[in-house]
């Protein structure tokens, strides 16, 4: 049951990341393979921010804002160029894997090969449903809660959210409805990014140690939770990390934690197998 | 009816236009007007450029030459939602809603430029104009009807009280009643109410009986025009477009 609980926190972190992962492939056509580095990168400068005096929360805002901001510009100066000279899609999957090979070993020869935790007590345990939670996780509990909220709220019911789905099943119609598609697309990339700087710094803190390499593989779990729930579907990545977290936290008590990967990437050639547009998805996409 | 759904028209003109993908012309040497109050169509065998032509006029395709003009301002090139905030509405051939958004959502995004008060007054007209929308309010676009979609692809546009409507094959796929209800009761009546429509159809006959004037298109260029009353007695036309020189 233990391994429950740990399955539950580690599929909270996964949501709030595939969430972020799947509005920017939905939204603006980039699969970016380079989310994983921006989750390490911003986890690092939350942590300095924590090391510096900072407290918890005030380093995790830290870590938001440079995921938000390193995502959007991302974007601004490296995705949308490649994408502006109308080359195959696979371009920018191409350039993403390089920003993410640049992102993480550039954070390595930056920050060392040391492992690293924050200063903080991961606060007293809580029993129930004979689950063991600490403070830090039940306040990460909390936080992929109302965040989630928050996600649905704004694709729901906000002009922003309707624009953004609108743009993401069609931009051209959208443009001829009066979006500004391109200001859309980069507001996407601001909430998507913080959902990655927030994804990182909550996974570094809940994992305790970790280094510049750590989420490399990440992108794992988030390829195989986003076409779980259908590429493309906000709600579909919910329930697929949710899945993926759940079944690779608790296959990993009962095998060997160290093929967690293993096991989500089997998912995700199941999936592709069988079920390429995912649970949620319908059967044409565009 | 107390809403208008659409607005007094504009001129909307084209001076030896060129236009198509990737620098490579598709439409050329294109002049063509409509104006307020009258339904001016554009014929043309599958292939012709009618669809590519439309998509320069609101900035879907590039323009590689000659200009596109609404209501005297030179629009060549403008971004598309520059040119639905000048008044054209266009409702294009495919892909004419936005499939995982509900009804009500599709018309709110045709709303987008509409303060958030106004939409919901909004909304209640055009629906008032396409009853069949009302019970479905809350259905996914991608699940409609072909007629059903039709209407809400029209609805669309209508709620920015357009000026211009710019239409690409909007009856087809649809069954010959409901396409000849679409075409004379709203595409005519809203030309009939002042406004400028710009019409591509497949089905001329159609198409005759309700325009003012008509281009015909092949190859990328006009290469026949005239009002309906003198086409149907022109031998080309007949023999492309009427089936072989049998009249109606
Ligand atoms: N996105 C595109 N890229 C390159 N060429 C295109 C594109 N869209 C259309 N074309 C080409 O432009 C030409 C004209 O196509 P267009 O769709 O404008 O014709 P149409 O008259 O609307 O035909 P239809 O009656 O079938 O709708 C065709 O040869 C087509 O292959
Ligand atoms: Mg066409």
């Amino acid at each position: 049951m233990s391994s429950f609980g740990f399955g539950l926190i580690t599929a909270a972190v996964l949501a709030i990341a595939t969430v972020g992962f799947t509005m920017q492939f939905a939204v603006t056509n980039v699969l970016n393979l380079a989310y994983g580095s921006v989750m390490i990168n911003s986890a690092f400068v939350s942590y300095y921010l924590n090391v510096h005096g900072m407290t918890a929360w005030a380093s995790l805002v830290g870590g938001v804002v440079t995921g938000a901001v390193v995502s959007w510009a991302l974007n601004r100066f490296i995705f949308t160029p490649f994408q502006r000279r109308s080359l195959a899609p696979i371009t920018v999957v191409i350039v993403a894997l390089g920003v993410d090979l640049v992102g993480t070993f550039g954070l390595q020869a930056i920050v060392g090969g040391n492992y690293v935790s924050f200063h903080q007590s991961p606060g007293r345990e809580f029993h129930f449903l004979g689950m063991i939670l600490s403070g830090l996780q039940l306040v990460i509990l909390a936080i992929c809660v109302v965040v989630l909220g928050l996600v649905h709220w704004v694709l729901k019911y906000t002009r922003l959210g309707k624009a953004m789905r609108a743009t993401s099943a069609n931009p051209n119609l959208a443009r001829n409805s009066g979006v500004k598609v391109q200001r859309v697309i980069s507001t996407t990339w601001l909430i998507s990014g913080a959902l990655c700087g927030l994804a990182g710094t909550v996974l570094t803190m809940n994992t305790g140690v970790f280094e510049a390499t750590s989420a490399q593989l990440y992108i794992v779990l988030l390829l195989a939770a986003m076409f779980l729930g259908g590429p493309g579907e906000p709600y579909g990545a919910m329930f697929g990390a949710l899945t993926i977290g759940l079944a690779t936290e608790i296959s990993a008590a009962y095998i060997n934690p160290q093929y967690k990967e293993v096991f989500a990437f089997l998912a995700l050639l199941g999936m592709l197998t069988f079920r390429p547009y995912g649970i949620f998805g319908s059967e044409k996409t565009n | 009816m107390s809403v208008e759904l659409t607005q007094p028209g504009l001129v909307l003109s084209t001076t030896a236009l060129a236009a198509g993908y990737e620098g490579r012309a598709i439409v050329s040497d294109i002049s063509i007007e409509a104006t307020p109050g009258k339904v001016v169509s554009i014929v043309g065998p599958n292939g012709s450029g009618k669809s590519t032509l439309l998509k320069s006029l609101v900035g879907v395709v590039r323009v590689l030459d000659g200009s596109v003009t609404v209501g005297g301002n030179d629009v060549t090139n403008l971004p598309p939602e520059e040119v639905a905030k000048l008044g054209v509405g266009y409702v294009p051939q495919i892909d004419d809603v936005f499939p995982p958004l509900s009804v009500k959502e599709n018309l709110e995004i045709g709303g987008y430029l509409l303060s958030r008060s106004e939409i919901p007054d909004r909304i209640a007209a055009v629906v008032d104009r396409f009853p069949r929308l009302k019970e479905m309010m809350h259905r996914k676009a991608g699940k409609l009807s072909g007629g059903e979609r039709k209407m809400l692809a029209m609805g669309r546009v209508l709620m920015l009280s357009p000026s211009v409507l710019v239409l690409d094959e909007p009856t087809a796929n649809l069954a010959p009643m409901i396409a000849t209800q679409l075409l004379e009761e709203f595409v005519r009546g809203f030309a009939d109410h002042g406004s400028t429509v710009l019409l591509v159809e497949q089905r001329a006959k159609s198409a005759l009986r309700i325009s003012n004037w008509t281009y015909v298109l092949g190859g990328g260029r006009v290469v026949l025009q005239g009002p309906p009353e003198d086409l149907q007695e022109n031998p080309a036309f007949i023999e492309s477009f009427l089936g072989g020189g049998a009249r109606h």
